[in-house]
């Protein structure tokens, strides 16, 4: 088994280079039977969107985020992608991404998440934050008439997973939360032709509709972009609370989590946060949440602070297993050995990691090949 | 001090829009009184002395209650008087659908006046993010690029979060991320979009159109609420001419038996916030306002405001 997740990854590392590289994914793509010709399409969806009340004197409230904007005829959320017509909400990306990849899904990343797997990755334009230093601010930042759009409707991308065998389908680049119903759709099909679904995500989203997704879905990755109330209100134009709620509710249902913190220089990288945040991880989660700590380069609205030093990752990591959290790894600083997957009993690797691909797996029926011990995740 | 001129047409009642004549009877009275000067094109030369303008309207709501063609075409026809060529003239808005919806013909040609979107291909958002308070923007290639100066042409109405829009809420339509900066009230965003460097360099004039005012209800169309004001406001101060603006919508609010703004929750606070940076003159009392009725024929005579 743990030979043939071993060339599973040569392979996919070599198809998402190529295809990124050569943005050959459309036309390769293209090639599926029945699938759409991939040309782009300037038309929005006028799906009617899911979790909102129509309000008494116009307009609606949106319910599917704790923002809960309240829009009236014409006007949109501050997701961009949601517009009331009437007294109608309606989801103005249904089907409708701007960007698509066949990614490893070490880049998500999860790393506890059948390594050296793909994942079909895709995202619309729209996002209920704004972190200001968002790398993908082009299309999260954007509403979906100033993005390139590919029609491609939920049955589509299952049918290129099959045809390519692509066992995921991840939701990720901007916020899925803001395209829901799609995802929803997408996922639940995917599931009945046995195609899995991982969300990446900043978490920031209401109880109900989290609960009715969860179900299909095998695994969320949620950048907690901080531990701290003030830098949700700064950095990210969000709450902190909400995300926490949402982190302890997909940890209830057994839906596999992983963790990313971004490490921001002079923004979120004191002891005290890195302390408190392992605190509230070890007490609501449990110290077997994989945590990733990653590396800030400068961009998007965030371009005068220099990029975190390696050191400052490493303290991270290291007053998180300190307190007990059991995998921690650093991300963005391809090479280093905190890449890699440990024990917790014996030290030992468990999977070597060199960026996204995978160099070597110790693992038998999800236990350490040296100790026995088991190593949580879906392997 | 800052002016602001409101001239009221005290002909014809209209069944519904003013002809481009009518219009120009308006704008004639009205911008001669502005900058002191006659004929109107003269002013306008001074104002507009050359190179590319500019008219962003609003076209939300298709032909229900966006700016009218026929206003744009009076004040294209002075443009011209003045010695600007027709195809320096660009009527403009957010995307080209939105134009068409409200009457336009798109034309983005180098004959005649130009018409475009700026969803327009080449055109788009530029790529250096602009920033003044908690607004960070791309902004149209239509004004960055195409247009030397710029008039804000926008409808006075109601605005379900704003309270008001008029000229300074008319400037979302200008920038890629318009949906980040509407709570609370769009304050202060409202203000700090139009001080972003590109758009309050450019932006020398605003004519606002209050010939039928929704009071209430908007920013979409809603024919319950409308009411006759009969007139359209001028001023080279985006502050001032909005100021005047919320004083007659809150005057039609009140007519018709509704609290003010203020008191549904909607107090429009982005114009103190606009006085607060400089971008113009919030106080009524310390604006230099003058009223005109203009009967069918052209003439002036000085007028009340209700
Ligand atoms: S999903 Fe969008 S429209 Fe709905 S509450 Fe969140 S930001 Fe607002």
């Amino acid at each position: 088994m743990e030979r043939r997740l071993f060339l599973r990854c040569l392979g996919c590392g070599a198809t998402a280079t190529l295809l990124a590289q050569t943005e050959l994914l459309p036309r390769a793509l293209g090639g599926v039977q029945n699938a759409c010709a991939f040309d782009y399409t300037k038309k929005l969806s006028s799906v009617e969107a899911w979790y909102y009340v129509k309000r008494e004197g116009g307009g609606i409230e949106c319910r599917l985020c704790p923002r809960r904007c309240v829009v009236t005829d014409l006007e949109r959320g501050y997701c961009g992608v949601r517009e009331t017509r009437g007294d109608i909400y309606y989801t103005l990306v249904y089907g409708l991404p701007c960007s698509l990849n066949i990614d490893p899904i070490e880049k998500k990343p999860l790393y506890h998440f059948y390594p050296g797997t793909t994942a079909f990755s895709l995202a619309t334009a729209g996002c209920n934050a704004n972190c200001k230093f968002c790398q993908n601010w082009e299309i999260s930042q954007t509403r979906p008439e100033q993005t390139d759009n590919i029609d491609l409707p939920p049955q589509t991308i299952v049918d290129i997973c099959n045809h390519r065998k692509v066992p995921s389908i991840a939701y990720t680049y901007s916020e899925p939360i803001i395209f829901f119903e799609y995802m929803y759709d997408t996922a639940k099909l995917g599931h009945e032709k046995g195609i899995r679904s991982v969300m990446i995500t900043g978490g920031y989203i209401e109880k109900e509709p989290l609960k009715d997704l969860l179900q299909h879905l095998d695994a969320v990755k949620v950048d907690l972009k901080a531990i701290r109330e003030q830098y949700y209100k700064d950095i990210v134009n969000a709450e902190l609370k909400p995300v926490l709620d949402a982190l302890v509710e997909i940890k209830r249902t057994g839906v596999w989590l992983e963790i990313v913190y971004l490490v921001v220089p002079t923004l979120n990288d004191s002891e005290e946060e890195f302390v408190e945040l392992a605190r509230w991880i070890k007490t609501n989660l449990g110290t077997d949440t994989p945590v990733h700590f990653s590396k800030f380069y400068p961009q998007y609205l965030l371009k005068n602070l220099p990029p975190t030093p390696t050191g400052t990752l490493e303290m991270a990591r290291n007053i998180c297993r300190a307190e007990g959290l059991e995998y921690v790894y650093l991300g963005n600083v391809p090479g280093h050995p905190a890449e890699s997957t440990y024990c917790p009993k014996c030290n030992e690797v468990v999977i070597a990691r060199r960026g996204y691909t995978i160099l070597q797996v110790n693992l038998n029926n999800c236990r350490c090949s040296n100790c026995n011990n088991e190593i949580p995740g879906l392997f | 001090m800052s002016k602001v001129v409101v001239v009221k047409n005290a002909g014809i009642r209209p069944v519904k829009k003013l002809a481009v004549d009518q219009y120009r009877l308006l704008l004639e009275t009205g911008l001669g009184a502005l900058f002191d000067r006659k004929p109107a094109s003269a002013a306008l030369s001074t104002m507009f002395p050359g190179g590319v303008v500019g008219m962003k309207t609003n076209c939300l709501t298709r032909k229900l209650n966006s700016t009218p063609k026929s206003l744009t075409d009076a004040i294209s026809e002075m443009l011209e008087d003045s010695g600007i060529k027709a195809n320096n003239v660009v009527v403009w808005e957010r995307t080209n659908r939105e134009l068409a919806d409200a009457g336009f013909e798109l034309n983005a040609s180098s004959f005649g006046r130009r018409c475009m979107g700026t969803d327009t291909n080449g055109l788009g958002y530029g790529r250096t993010f602009y920033n003044s308070g908690e607004v960070n923007s791309l902004i149209s290639r239509i004004l960055t690029d195409v247009i030397d100066r710029n008039i804000n042409i926008p409808v006075l109405k109601d605005h379900s979060i704003a309270g008001l829009s008029g000229g300074l809420k008319n400037m979302y339509g200008a920038i890629h991320n318009p949906n980040k900066y509407h709570i609370p009230n769009c304050n202060p965003h409202a203000a700090h979009i139009s001080n972003l460097e590109p758009i309050r360099k450019k932006n020398r004039l605003t004519i606002i159109d209050a010939i039928r005012v929704q009071y209430n209800s908007g920013p979409g169309f809603d024919s319950r609420y409308l009411e006759y004001f009969g007139g359209i406001l001028l001023s080279t101060d985006p502050v001032a001419v909005d100021r005047v603006g919320l004083e007659i919508l809150e005057h039609c609010r009140l007519m018709n038996k509704l609290p003010a703004l203020e008191q549904v929750g909607r107090p429009v606070k982005y114009l103190k916030s606009a006085d607060a940076i400089g971008l113009g003159m919030e106080r009524f009392e310390e604006i230099d306002l003058q009223v005109l009725a203009v009967d069918e024929n052209g003439a002036a005579r000085p007028g009340e405001l209700f």
